[in-house]
């Protein structure tokens, strides 16, 4: 063999449920000791500061790491400049947030811009956004040009200097305008379900697109048929994140007190915002079904209930669903409950997530990470994740979900192997050192399509 | 691998170094994509070789850490999108071990597929549950820290390295070397003379073990002829 060359949280989590009457509770005698008032922050914790390489050895193994460094050495010099909507919140600049430094801690040297604009750009821009994901719209003259405004308006204001420009999500698209050396290389990231766009506003922002040199995609389905290399890049999360990170066992039988959680009972959790997409008032009927036959609690943790005029209407159907049954527990969180999602998920027994529409379905990651057998509807990237009987099982209907309810509930080995597959399969396929290496792959790729 | 009277080199005294490489895949998405059984029969025909490496060889090292239940992504949409248990045993019964070129095995997927449509009509148009979308690799070798000028070097290096090094080497290599071996037995035979742990490392069973098993049979094999 030859070698070769380098190719406070808030007061607002609180914790409900009905007390049972008391002649019904008497197969634990926690539960009129529960609904405490939860131990929470007042205020979002102060961001921890990003990990670096070497933090990840211990989890995906030391020949893995010294792999992304033999791939960047090729690339040691070169420049890239990431391009995005928002600096803080969503999913995007969270990834770019430790991707950008883990980039350049290989000496890829990576800067990263956030574009600017006004209110009415930014209306526009949501609306393509929900447009671009199905939804109905009527695209107006004057909506394409304060799209087209606001871009030019960025394309003056930034310099794009670099090797690689990568421009994330449908906002920047028309930024391929300011690509002026023929060495450089464009990619667009895109984040969002492409497969059925409105067609208007797809047909306006094409002709942008097809002038970039590859574009990227979360799932296969997600995708278009366009004239340039597309690239498949799953989401992924971060094992070292406070959403993710090994915690103390004390911690999540301390979270559970606080929530007035059984331990010594079977525990299935479904955590998602409170949205109708994420069917929550199915996994209220399914759990109601499968208790008939095994004794478990439910635990509904979400949030967006506070600023968001559907999600209040939702939780509102939750909670009727759930009535006074004192298994149900509902968990209305703020956005910065990290830590406290983590106890929960490490704290179930199986973790569903039972969404008719999903984007990639990042807590369903988050779950296998935890090594949980998991429960999710067949949609969006799911599939991606889940291999049904693999690596979780994936259902259809509420009777579906019920049944598998049962079924990981009564068989643990089972239900313990799922675990462990679902774990290695985000192992080698969703962690943010594979995002880092996927990123150096096609910096490579194209590297030596434009040599 | 032949076993041959004549051992090439003296034992433990490789003639040549062996370097651990490891390959990087990244996933296109190809434009074909089937709905029906009749769709992905074409597209099997039709999509570049890249694709059907990608679904064979390329998801098994995906799905490294599986035992049993999962041998290529065929296979499983045939089951699990098509509800078509017979083909999906017959996709799944291939043993990518057994081809030394994409397109022979693109052609034994093909036949496996043909014969089963043309037994059961009802099946060709269908609709699947979900539709299938063909993608290929774009695949780049890499070097790794890790290099044998003994046998006891190489035993290390087959503890340090990733699974996807042992992947490299022991399962894509046939496509490379066009033999039905793969290039630690090729190391051991030609370099070191050591023919019937060669052949040995030929026998072990990849689709009912993991990645990770499958190194430490060949690490236990490597101990022995060390012994």
């Amino acid at each position: 063999m030859e070698p070769v060359e380098s190719q406070t949280r808030s007061e607002s989590a609180v914790a409900e449920s009905s007390s049972r009457p008391a002649e019904t509770s008497s197969a634990s005698p926690v539960r009129t000791e529960r609904r405490r008032k939860p131990r929470t922050w007042e205020t979002p914790p102060a961001p921890v500061p990003p990990p670096h390489l070497d933090d990840y050895k211990h989890i995906v193994g030391a020949a893995e790491i010294d792999e992304l460094h033999f791939l960047a050495r090729e690339l040691k010099g070169k420049t890239v400049k990431m391009v995005n909507s928002t600096a803080v919140g969503g999913g995007v600049a969270e990834m770019l947030n430790h991707l950008v430094p883990l980039l350049n801690e290989v000496e890829v040297n990576t800067h990263w811009d956030v574009i600017t604009g006004g209110n009415d750009f930014f209306e526009v821009t949501k609306a393509f956004h929900n447009a671009l994901q199905g939804g109905e719209y009527n695209l107006t003259q004057h909506a394409r040009d304060i799209f087209l405004m606001n871009n030019e308006q960025n394309r003056q204001r930034i310099q794009f200097n670099e090797d690689f420009i990568v421009i994330h999500d449908p906002q920047p698209a028309p930024l391929i305008r300011a690509r002026q050396e023929s060495h450089q290389r464009w990619i667009w990231r895109c984040h969002i379900d492409l497969s059925s766009p409105n067609s208007e506003v797809w047909g306006f922002l094409r002709p942008s697109v097809e002038k970039y040199d590859a574009a990227i995609f979360s799932s296969q389905s997600f995708a278009r048929q366009l004239p340039i290399p597309q690239y498949l890049f799953y989401p992924c999360i971060d094992p070292l994140s406070e959403k993710n990170k090994d915690i103390d066992d004390s911690f999540v039988q301390q979270v559970c007190d606080e929530f007035g959680i059984d331990r010594s009972r079977p525990i299935v959790t479904q955590v998602s915002r409170f949205d109708r997409a994420k069917d929550p008032v199915g996994v209220i009927q399914a759990f109601k079904q499968a208790r008939k036959y095994v004794d478990f609690q439910l635990v509904m943790a979400g949030g967006g209930a506070t600023d968001d005029p559907e999600g209040v209407a939702v939780l509102k159907e939750v909670r009727e669903a759930a009535g006074d049954d004192p298994d149900i527990i509902i968990l209305d969180l703020p956005p910065w409950c990290a830590l406290e999602i983590n106890a929960l998920q490490r704290a179930s027994t199986i973790i569903v997530q039972k969404s008719v529409r999903e984007g990639f379905g990042l807590t369903v990651t988050e779950a296998l990470w935890k090594g949980k057998p998991t429960i999710a509807g067949a949609v969006g990237g799911i599939p991606n994740q889940i291999i049904h009987k693999l690596t979780g099982a994936l259902v259809h209907s509420v009777d579906g979900c019920a049944y598998q309810m049962r079924y990981l509930l009564t068989h643990p080995d089972f239900a313990r192997q799922l675990g462990q597959n679902g774990r290695e399969h985000v192992k080698e396929n969703f962690l943010m050192t594979t995002n880092v290496r996927r990123w150096l792959l096609l910096l490579r790729i194209l590297q030596s399509g434009a040599n | 691998m032949t076993s041959s009277a004549m051992a090439p080199t003296p034992l433990h005294m490789p003639v040549k170094a062996f370097y651990f490489n490891t390959s990087a895949h990244l996933v296109r998405i190809s434009r074909e994509k089937a709905g029906t059984l009749s769709e992905f029969l074409q597209a099997l025909r039709e999509c570049p070789e890249g694709s059907i490496f990608q679904h064979s060889f390329r998801t098994l090292q995906e799905h490294h850490f599986i035992r049993e239940g999962f041998s290529n992504d065929f296979a499983h949409w045939a089951l699990s999108a098509c509800n078509e248990p017979s083909l999906a045993e017959g996709l799944a019964s291939v043993d990518v071990r057994e081809f030394t070129s994409v397109a022979q095995l693109r052609e034994r997927f093909v036949q496996i597929v043909e014969g089963f449509l043309k037994r059961t009509p009802a099946a060709v148009n269908r609709a699947a549950k979900e539709t299938f979308y063909f993608c290929a690799s774009d695949i780049m070798v890499i070097p790794t820290s890790f290099v044998a000028h003994t046998l006891q070097e190489f035993a290390e290096g087959l503890r340090g390295v990733s699974v996807h090094s042992i992947h490299h080497h022991f399962i894509e290599a046939r496509l490379r070397l066009k033999l039905m071996s793969n290039d630690f037995s090729q190391w051991l035979y030609e370099d070191l003379g050591l023919t019937d742990a060669a052949c040995q490392l030929n026998r072990i069973d990849i689709y009912t073990v993991t990645m990770e098993d499958v190194r430490k049979q060949i690490i236990r094999v490597v101990e022995r002829a060390l012994s």
